[in-house]
């Protein structure tokens, strides 16, 4: 019985030794991730993949690194630049390698560990593995996995920022796609006017706002819902009838009844991210609200959020109830996210 | 110094560990091979060599790949043994005859009545994070070119070559790319093909481990429930054929010889 005593007395003690030279081993740097409070629960589990400096650094390096592309033109921030809150300025379609171009607008993303899937037609559902789209497009950056791995294995400095970050001699994909993660689970846009508003943080909304505020939650909120100012749904809006080239979510779940249905995007920041739609299409919110008042097009899957009691489609809106909407969408502006230069590309840091 | 100090605590504490696991169970262990071997028409399957589907379509191959996953173990009293879910994944390449021969160690001995097994990857393992996407699943790795990046997933089963029934803009080449778990949130097709083998008589687990072969009939592929003309279908990839193929070729996996 003593015998046994002091034998679980000493695995007690051999396994707090054991434990605390592993965490002596860990160097890496812990970056603690503030959840806004007025979000809902993180998705991805940073337990599994906990943000460090190095992982982050590497993966802020990773992301505008050319070298990903087969040509080496192309990085991740060619198409997803900070000063638009991560979408590309100006255009419809991105440019990839060779300059081709893509067939839907380029999404913001930032708040990406609160999502549950990802790109316009849902077809990746994890964050780890969204690079692996990009990267093996063949409009996009038109490399492969493996190769873009061989390539960071030859480099020394990278073979050496891994092993800081992760404790890796080679590079596999698990750390190179750990270490976007990293970066992009940092990426949280919570902090504008609207969010220092609701959280009463001192802010105050104009009248003006207030008012669209309030027509938003009457008009808007149903698809645009939570403060990520979207229910992560698929719905087809309207904004085109032809599907011949872009089935949307149909071509992910092959169901007839998700033609032209598109993920409702997030609105915050949408102040920098012109043109709008999964397609681009529209240039201005002035063009957005127009849509939704008098530019719905009629389809078999079109959203019944927009069918009126009269049966035709769109939502009402008054010239003044616009101008106000414009306001408060202005006020989902995260200028310090836009201008934080945690995210953005320097040469030798 | 102290790094030493560490280590050496860490052996200490290692050995310790080793010793609490008692040598009895040791002997209660046993293993099984499971071998893959893959024919056409019951002949064996050679990249290169020309053989006719059940329409009369010559053809060669070039690739055969495909995910083996979540093997079971049931035992004539009803036991059952499920390899680990982490160890539980297997590519089969006709390419490499190594990965043709699965071992299943740490099994319970006794009288083995069937096995059974995934031909694909199972849809919570297609969901996680990459942390559990290592080995034979990573998609840089072994499991590169089994992935589907856009519309994430892995693919189950490859199959390509060439037939002079093909177009040659289309460089007489055909492709059978199947997957699709069942979806993530909204449901869509499901190419998880489950299959048991229920042995003659019970095979015995021992330390020799036995070999059971698994023969893989390719030439299924084109006929069983639907016919698949390669004229007609040579690339089929996402979309709802891929189910019809996929219940083709799983009739193609039947029990072959057990040896000992």
């Amino acid at each position: 019985m003593m015998k046994n005593r002091i034998l679980v007395f000493v695995f007690i003690l051999l396994a707090i030794i054991t434990a605390s030279s592993f965490i002596g081993m860990h160097d890496q740097k812990l970056l603690q991730i503030q959840m806004p409070t007025n979000f809902p629960p993180p998705v991805y589990d940073l337990s599994i993949n906990p943000v460090t400096e190095e992982g982050f650094g590497l993966g802020r390096k990773l992301f505008y690194e050319p070298m990903l592309s087969r040509d080496g033109n192309v990085s991740c921030g060619s198409c997803h630049q900070q000063s638009a809150a991560f979408i590309q300025a100006g255009h419809d379609f991105s440019h990839g390698v060779d300059n081709q171009h893509g067939r839907r607008n380029a999404l913001p993303i930032f708040n990406a560990l609160f999502y549950k899937t990802f790109f316009w037609d849902g077809g990746v559902h994890n964050l780890d593995l969204v690079p692996v789209n990009p990267i093996e497009n063949r409009i996009e950056m038109d490399e492969k996995m493996d190769n873009v791995l061989s390539k960071l294995n030859n480099s020394s400095s990278y073979r050496n920022l891994f092993k800081q970050a992760f404790k890796v001699d080679s590079i596999t994909s698990k750390e190179f796609l750990q270490a976007f993660s990293q970066f992009m689970g940092a990426m949280i846009s919570a902090n504008s006017r609207y969010d220092k508003y609701v959280r009463k943080e001192g802010e105050t909304l104009t009248a003006e706002e207030l008012s669209g505020l309030r027509i938003f939650e009457e008009k808007c909120r149903s698809c645009h819902a939570t403060d990520l100012f979207t229910d992560g749904s698929y719905r087809n809006n309207g904004i085109t009838n032809d599907f011949r080239f872009d089935k949307g979510r149909q071509e992910v779940t092959l169901n007839e009844g998700d033609k032209g249905k598109f993920k409702v995007p997030t609105l915050r920041n949408i102040e920098y991210t012109a043109p709008y739609m999964h397609n681009g299409s529209l240039e201005t919110l002035e063009d957005v609200l127009h849509h939704y008042t008098n530019g719905i097009k009629p389809s078999d899957t079109v959203d019944s959020v927009f069918r009126k009691k009269d049966g035709s489609l769109g939502i009402d809106l008054t010239a003044n109830e616009k101008k106000n909407l414009i306001a408060f969408l202005k006020t989902l502006s995260d200028k310090e996210f836009i201008n934080n230069s945690i995210f953005s590309e320097t040469i030798d840091r | 110094m102290e790094k030493v100090k560490y280590i050496l605590a860490s052996l200490v504490f290692a050995a310790l560990l080793m010793s609490f696991i008692p040598s009895s169970d040791k002997k209660e262990i046993g293993t099984l091979t499971l071998q893959f071997n893959h024919l056409f028409n019951n002949e064996p399957l050679v990249f290169g060599k020309e053989y006719k589907n059940a329409h009369g379509e010559k053809l060669t191959v070039k690739t055969l790949n495909y995910f083996v996953s979540n093997i079971k173990i049931t035992y004539k009293d009803g036991r059952e043994y499920v390899v680990p879910q982490d160890s539980s994944y297997f590519l089969i390449r006709q390419s490499d005859a190594a990965s043709k021969k699965i071992q299943l160690n740490n099994l319970p001995k006794g009288k083995c009545k069937s096995v059974s097994f995934m031909i694909g990857v199972d849809s919570a393992r297609n969901t996680m994070d990459v942390s559990k996407r290592t080995g034979t699943l990573d998609v840089a790795g072994i499991a590169k070119g089994m992935y589907w990046a856009w519309n994430s997933g892995y693919i189950f089963l490859k199959f390509e070559g060439k037939s002079s029934v093909i177009p040659d803009s289309l460089s007489n080449n055909f492709y059978y790319h199947i997957g699709g778990f069942g979806g993530f949130k909204s449901s869509t097709i499901n190419n998880i093909r489950t299959k048991t083998f229920d042995f003659p008589k019970p095979v015995s687990v021992r330390k020799n481990s036995p070999v059971v072969t698994i023969n893989v009939d390719m030439a299924k592929l084109f006929q069983h429930k639907t016919d698949i003309l390669l004229f007609k279908n040579s690339n089929v990839m996402w979309g709802e054929l891929s189910v019809k193929i996929s219940e083709n070729y799983v009739a193609g996996f039947d029990l072959g010889n057990i040896d000992y």
